[in-house]
């Protein structure tokens, strides 16, 4: 079929919108990478240009003398625990609920997939104080627990899902030489929904890594801070002292995990996040 | 299934029971207990708490700040429902429709801020913001637009709609990916038949593809309304604080403020109800605003 030069004309148009986000996107990420390598005396008088000299220092003293080092542990054992912890509640549930028989369990999804829905900020008070009862405010084992059981509802969603194209003649198979209902779970089930645990956990990790909100509340003392928290506080210090450049290397050191993960997973992690926001 | 009922019950139990206290203690009780906070006065570090009934309630009624943090609340879930849903439907019709070779790398690159912090996100912001420093400015004046620049995050008129920009600079990605996935599944035959009809691109936009992708969007405008009431706060904290003099408070910061800065932990809960209440009713009305007779050619 011929195009008509409109249609040419109209295509080339289209491109100019679409060029134009990438660089709204694209440059103020660049941007934070350059002002990463700038002093702080060429980031206030271009803000626009590059480097005369690639001032790697800045990424030292984030590292060294703004504990990035600790933060970055923290963050972690934060989402290592959490991201763990929430497959070790949602697998069985999910598999009890999508595979058993039992009176309750639509009640029980609804419930689980419900609280997607309620702003979790008004229980985040009593929270706190149970937290501190327990001896688990301040500390990222405990961030870790409200982490996990806050993703509890969505990893559950999306893995009953999963969980529900595996064939059902598989267990039917196994349940005739003797297979007991723990085996099928760990056996069958679980190796066969990977794909979905795999795409569940990448997603619950991201969350973990870039939670702000309950760290602020649930962490008082700088050695616990997650990388959320430091650079949050080196960005407050920043309007004192002028370490911008300083506050730059922070940024990318939080978002280089992310840009890896990204880079790997790029089709999953955009799969489950729009599979997860059919939820509401 | 060869199983006694008592094994059954007793696997159930195993998958079900851990799962389901962990959810009670984390998840349901501090929900209900936030309920019961709200009827009393409590500063948090002192042992009394004194149950005072509504008064924290008549105390929301009469407080000048909450009337402001909803109509706060409200400005970003119109601005960004508006500026999401007309760039993403726009960008997901350019990147299904037309035959565009680079597709694939728009997808990629559109996405990739959904994944990063809100607390990157807003410091990057404040950056691009920042009067001296930042690229608003230097870029306008670069322009020749010197006059327009402004303490954007300072000013009590700018800040809030200052705050409207990020998220929906962060947001568009996951949205267009919904309305694409929405679009990919519409059968080619409507569009050869609006083709045969001699239908244009703005009628075939009209008449096919927005009432076939009508679910995609309702859900997307449910998810930033909810997204938007339940966790707006953290950018709002992160950028401004709730400053300058409270013009960017939204009901999540000033609750923040009030329990964990003020330590009124009991007025902090009644504004979470509030927030639960409202957010619920808009959910409700939304869904009934958004209801339509599905679509069948």
């Amino acid at each position: 079929m011929k195009r008509s030069v409109g249609q040419i004309l109209g295509r080339a148009g289209i491109r100019i919108p679409l060029i134009l986000w990438s660089i709204a996107v694209l440059y103020p990420i660049i941007w934070m990478f350059i002002g990463s390598l700038k002093s702080n005396a060429e980031i206030y008088r271009n803000p626009w240009g590059f480097p005369e000299i690639l001032n790697w220092q800045n990424y030292v003293n984030a590292w060294s003398n703004y504990n990035i080092d600790t933060s970055v542990w923290n963050s972690l054992i934060v989402t290592l625990v959490g991201t763990l912890l929430t497959l070790l509640m949602a697998i069985p549930t999910a598999y009890a609920i999508e595979r058993i028989n039992f009176k309750g369990s639509k009640l029980l999804f609804t419930l689980y997939v419900s609280a997607m829905m309620i702003p979790m900020v008004l229980g985040w008070i009593p929270l706190f104080f149970l937290l501190s009862n327990i001896g688990l405010l301040d500390n990222v084992f405990g961030l870790a627990i409200v982490y996990s059981v806050s993703q509890l509802p969505f990893t559950i969603f999306v893995l009953t899902s999963f969980m529900s194209t595996i064939p059902k003649s598989l267990e039917e198979a196994a349940s005739i030489d003797g297979m007991s209902p723990y085996g099928m779970l760990w056996k069958i089930i679980t190796p066969l929904s990977m794909s979905g645990i795999i795409t569940v956990t990448i997603m619950n990790a991201i969350q973990f890594w870039n939670e702000y909100f309950m760290a602020l509340i649930f962490l008082n003392s700088s050695e616990n801070y997650t990388l959320a928290l430091a650079i949050d506080f080196i960005s407050n210090e920043a309007q004192y002292t002028n370490a911008w450049g300083t506050l730059f290397a922070s940024l990318i050191i939080a978002i280089i995990p992310v840009i890896v993960l990204y880079a790997i997973f790029q089709r999953r992690i955009a799969k489950g996040m729009t599979e997860g926001a059919i939820k509401g | 299934m060869v199983q006694s009922k008592k094994q059954k019950y007793t696997f159930l139990a195993v998958c079900l029971l851990p799962t389901f206290i962990m959810f009670c203690i984390f998840t349901l009780y501090p929900l209900f207990s936030g309920l019961y906070y709200s009827f009393f006065e409590w500063s948090g570090s002192s042992q009394v708490k004194t149950f005072i009934g509504l008064d924290n309630y008549i105390q929301l009624f009469n407080d000048v700040i909450v009337p402001d943090t909803i109509v706060h609340d409200y400005f970003l879930v119109v601005t960004k429902v508006i500026g999401i849903m007309i760039m993403a439907m726009f960008f997901a019709v350019a990147l299904t429709q037309l035959k565009i070779k680079e597709a694939p790398f728009y997808r990629i690159v559109f996405f990739f801020p959904n994944i990063m912090s809100v607390v990157v996100i807003g410091i990057l912001w404040m950056f691009i913001y920042n009067p001296t420093m930042g690229l608003v400015n230097s870029g306008l004046e670069m322009l020749g637009l010197g006059d327009w620049a402004k303490p954007w995050l300072g000013s009590e008129t700018w800040a809030l709609p200052s705050l409207v920009l990020p998220s929906i600079w962060a947001g568009i990605g996951l949205f267009m990916l919904m309305l694409m996935g929405g679009i990919s599944n519409i059968s080619k035959s409507y569009y050869e038949a609006a083709d045969m009809d001699g239908a244009s691109e703005w009628t075939k936009f009209w008449k096919v593809t927005l009432p076939l992708v009508w679910p995609q969007v309702k859900i997307s405008i449910l998810y930033i309304v909810i997204t938007t009431l339940n966790g707006s706060f953290v950018i709002v904290q992160v950028m401004t604080g709730g400053g300058p003099n409270n013009s960017t408070h939204v009901m999540g910061s000033y609750l923040y403020q009030q329990a964990f800065v003020q330590f009124n932990f009991g007025y902090g809960a009644t504004i979470g109800v509030m927030i639960l209440v409202l957010s619920l009713i808009t959910v409700l009305l939304l869904q009934f605003v958004l209801r339509r007779d599905k679509v069948e050619y």
